[in-house]
């Protein structure tokens, strides 16, 4: 069934099916000079420039702070019930007390859907950027068991934790990392999020809804020492 | 919904949509918004020709070598546990569909936006079987609750609906009870829709780009609700068609640079979602089972034909966004699910001329299309190949249009016989002349002169006038 | 400098004035013009109509006519861009395709050649009132002319040149769409006109003769008081 499939699409361009192909060496490479020899802090002014175009507030912070700003940033959205991942950078980043607030689910692979029911209950979701796209504001999430997909979408606000030094300029970037995971054996996330602020729809008469189905509101807070 | 949607004759579509104020204020609108967005992230990216250059290259070369990445989709896909089902025709996608949809004995269904979904009328055929299938996109959405109103546009489905018009229908058909704030009606839309996706068997959606590296599906929205419906339920059924794939996930990264810019100005949508199989081991969230469907039904006819480029089209919509003739018109016009000019160019291929002669002809050839897709269609000179193929091929263009081409063709290529001709045109046309217009012309001046004047032919030609001068 | 006039069907049958226009402009600019008797049209009418076969007639017979000129040069953007596909038309007709490059090569809308081979952005024109200018769409996209005749407009002296609004949406001609498709022209057209009153032009200018037919006629059947220009004959006003 694919062999005729296939045999047809070759046999449509004038010749047998391709059994390897060499990918080729574009022409045009316009996506890597993008940004090209910026610095950490020009990144961060480039993401914080486009924050205020995806109706996202982004807040700068340092380790010693960063408790204290969370605290603050939950506030502001109206508290808990908060879900987050069950992620070795709360221990690493001085918030492991974090992990055992009351109004805190921590996702846990063993319970199976509850998780998905606490997320679908909490107010904000947290996650940490993996990789961080300065100039369109996106987070890269690399999923993992650890991890739910649904963290990010189900609760009303969406929160992400960046280091600095998750930003790069662009998606070039991150796709260039993840194909050298790719390349030194490491699986491919079963699930990888590229999330650029809330949810949001020009559906109806071309007026911007924020808040659709997924996050009505996105923070970043941004790590600015690590 | 298939491709083809049943409105009456092309002429009647027209003289609908022109007669409709609102649709055509809206989609007037929605051009001059749309364009001006792309317009400026192309500029702010300073070398859009360069990166137009590589999504042309990108497209190209996939769709050359598309059997290859198709078994190297194939493989990767089955390594990472997930199923596999290559369908000829529409017939086979929407059997294979739903013997899967069968065998988990589901009763709902949540479906991300799909055009090739529409296109293989998969939605009526799950219904048959006994399934409920709730469109999630709100778009999508606010068409399928309104008894399925065929979509007008491939980015904006609802384009041609009022807010007024949806706030009727929410409250008809969802005991809606609130005002027509878009805002208002998104929020009601939000919570139909949360439950039914907590609540669903299985999740189907399109594809924007396969990896075939990797064996991955990409999905672009701004909702996030592809997200939900890939998330939620236990199975994941993908339906793509089968040139809708790039080689590595560098390549998706341009071609979805492209695509969010051309379609909606923005750097990214706010969610793209790359998706790798079913769940891993210990993954509570994400299917657990992963079917992915690659549709030709007709685009293999269409390879190795001049019209190959068509298969480039990475459904931006950037096309539509500029046609003047979409702006008036509307995209029901177009009497299939694909509208604007890579629907005309594109349902002739894929639904056959008897029902989309005309489309081919309901374009000016400005190129402001050609000018504005990302990946270099050459879309204005596909829809003159369209016509050369129904002229010289099909035999389908009227005699008395054959018989005056003919007399073109001898007249323009003998300087003697145009001459003549031309000569003997104010003649010709005399009767009809009134102070040097014409205002009710005879034969195939009458449809031009139904709308304007008509300059009668000058009774001294330039040339002569010249020769009177004494130049050569 | 020697000038072979491909003066269009459109002005030779219909608008002699443009072409007594072009002449003496060109004249005046230095230019001798010699105009072969035996050209006819480029083909567009039945190329864009798909009858390729008919068009390539009338192809061959206009490179035969012009493939031994200095400059060809037509006061037309649509069918200077026709000349310049005709390479493209004839690709891999060993008979055909050099002799079409050829004569490709030399070919020039009036303003492109006034500005890119004259070297002259001022040709000491004057028309006094306010104008606007519609840029067509061949000449500006596939062509690719677009700043030259804005250049030439803005040293007319006593005129005043407003941008269009929406200038980049087609008129509605289109060639045969005008007729076959009469009613979406009609939009189309209309909407135009309503551009170009918005600015309060008193002239309407452009440099395609099918456009302006288009523009003029509807204009002419509405009694609207803008008098419809070619470029040549303003830029020939003194």
């Amino acid at each position: 069934m694919m062999e005729a499939f296939l045999q047809r699409i070759a046999s449509r361009l004038g010749r047998d099916v391709r059994t390897s192909v060499e990918r080729p060496q574009w022409k045009h490479a316009p996506q890597q000079t993008v940004f090209q020899g910026y610095s950490e802090d020009e990144l961060l002014d480039v993401l914080k420039n486009q924050c205020t175009r995806i109706h996202t507030t982004l807040v700068e912070t340092n380790s010693a702070e960063l408790y204290d700003t969370v605290e603050h940033v939950i506030h502001a959205h109206g508290g808990g019930p908060i879900i987050i991942a069950n992620d070795e950078r709360y221990e690493q980043f001085g918030l492991s007390s974090f992990l055992k607030r009351e109004d805190v689910y921590v996702w846990d692979a063993t319970r199976g859907r509850d998780n998905i029911e606490a997320a679908e209950r909490a107010n904000i979701g947290i996650t940490w950027s993996d990789i961080t796209l300065a100039e369109s504001g996106t987070v890269v999430l690399l999923n993992n068991q650890n991890q739910g997909r649904t963290i990010s979408f189900l609760p009303t606000t969406y929160v992400a934790l960046i280091p600095k030094s998750t930003i790069v300029p662009r998606m070039t970037q991150a796709a260039r990392l993840i194909r050298e995971k790719m390349a030194r054996g490491e699986r491919v996330p079963s699930c990888i999020n590229f999330i650029t602020g809330p949810s949001n729809s020009a559906d109806i008469e071309m007026n911007l809804v924020v808040g659709v189905h997924g996050p009505v509101k996105a923070t970043y807070i941004v790590i600015t020492d690590r | 919904m298939a491709m083809k949607i049943n409105m009456g004759e092309f002429h009647e579509r027209v003289e609908k949509g022109i007669h409709n104020t609102f649709m055509r204020g809206a989609v007037a609108g929605a051009q001059e918004r749309l364009r001006t967005r792309r317009l400026e992230a192309a500029e702010e990216l300073g070398n859009w020709e360069e990166w137009r250059a590589l999504g042309e290259e990108i497209r190209q070369h996939t769709l050359e070598n598309l059997d290859y990445y198709l078994m190297q989709l194939s493989e990767n896909v089955k390594k990472r546990g997930g199923h596999v089902f290559f369908a000829q025709t529409a017939e086979e996608a929407n059997d294979y569909i739903c013997r899967v949809v069968a065998s988990k004995q589901a009763k709902k269904i949540v479906k991300s936006k799909s055009m090739v979904t529409e296109e293989i009328h998969m939605n009526a055929a799950l219904e048959k079987l006994g399934c409920e299938v709730i469109e999630t996109d709100l778009g999508e959405y606010i068409l399928q609750v309104d008894d399925h109103d065929p979509p007008s546009h491939i980015v904006a489905p609802a384009l041609h609906k009022n807010k007024e018009q949806i706030r009727d229908v929410f409250q008809e058909k969802l005991a809606y009870t609130k005002t027509e704030k878009p805002e208002e009606l998104a929020l009601h839309a939000r919570h139909m829709l949360r439950h039914e996706y907590m609540t669903a068997d299985v999740g189907i959606t399109g594809c924007n780009f396969a990896i075939a590296e990797s064996g991955s599906i990409t999905l672009v929205t701004n909702e996030g609700n592809a997200d939900l419906v890939t998330a939620l339920p236990k199975t994941q059924i993908t339906v793509m068609g089968m040139e809708r794939i790039v080689p590595t996930f560098e390549e998706m990264e341009v071609l979805v640079s492209l695509l969010t810019r051309s379609a909606v100005g923005q750097k990214l949508t706010s969610y793209i979602t790359v998706l790798t199989g079913p769940r891993d081991k210990g993954e509570v969230d994400g299917p657990e089972e992963f079917h992915l469907v690659i549709v030709d039904n007709g685009r293999s006819d269409i390879l190795g034909t001049e019209f190959q480029p068509v298969l480039q089209c990475i459904r931006c919509a950037a096309c539509v966004n500029v046609c003047p003739v979409y702006r008036h018109i509307g995209g029901h016009s177009y009497g299939s699910i694909y509208s604007g000019p890579i629907g005309a160019v594109l349902s002739p291929l894929l639904g056959g001329y008897d029902d989309y002669k005309e489309l081919p002809y309901a374009s000016t050839l400005c190129a402001a299309c050609t000018e504005a897709c990302p990946v270099k269609i050459p879309l204005h000179e596909l829809l003159l190949k369209h016509r050369q193929t129904i002229v010289e091929r099909e035999g389908k263009a009227p005699i008395s249009e054959k018989l005056a081409m003919k007399a073109f063709g001898l007249g323009a290529a003998s300087s003697l016989l145009y001459k003549l001709g031309s000569k003997v045109a104010p003649t010709a046309v005399h009767p009809f002349t009134v102070n040097d217009r014409i205002s009710k012309g005879p034969g195939p001046l009458k449809a031009w002169t139904d709308i304007r004047e008509f300059p009668a032919p000058e009774k001294e030609r330039f040339r002569d006038w010249l020769k009177q001068r004494g130049n050569e | 400098m020697n000038v072979t006039l491909f003066v269009t069907c459109l002005v030779d049958l219909f608008h002699v004035n443009v072409g007594k226009a072009t002449v003496e402009l060109l004249e005046r600019l230095g230019c001798t013009i010699h105009f072969p008797e035996a050209q006819t049209c480029c083909g567009q009418p039945a190329y864009n109509s798909g009858y390729v076969k008919e068009a390539k007639e009338a192809m061959k017979h206009m490179i035969r006519t012009f493939e031994h000129a200095e400059y060809i040069v037509t006061p037309s953007g649509s069918c200077a861009t026709m000349f310049k596909e005709y390479p493209h038309i004839f690709k891999g007709d060993s008979e055909w395709e050099e002799r079409a490059q050829h004569v490709a090569n030399k070919t020039y809308e009036l303003t492109q050649f006034i500005v890119d081979v004259l070297k002259i952005e001022d040709v000491g024109a004057r028309l006094e009132g306010k104008a606007t200018y519609h840029t067509s769409c061949h000449m500006t996209r596939l062509l690719g002319v677009k700043d030259a005749p804005l250049t030439l407009l803005q040293h007319v002296k006593g005129l005043e040149v407003v941008p269009l609004p929406n200038a980049h949406n087609c008129c509605g001609f289109g060639g045969t769409f005008s007729v076959k498709m009469g009613p979406i022209s009609e939009q189309m057209v209309d909407e135009k006109i309503q551009c170009i009153e918005q600015v309060e032009a008193d002239y309407l200018i452009g440099a395609d003769c099918g456009c302006l037919m288009n523009i003029g006629g509807r204009i002419e059947r509405k009694g609207k008081p803008i008098r419809v220009m070619h470029i040549a004959e303003v830029l020939n006003s003194r």
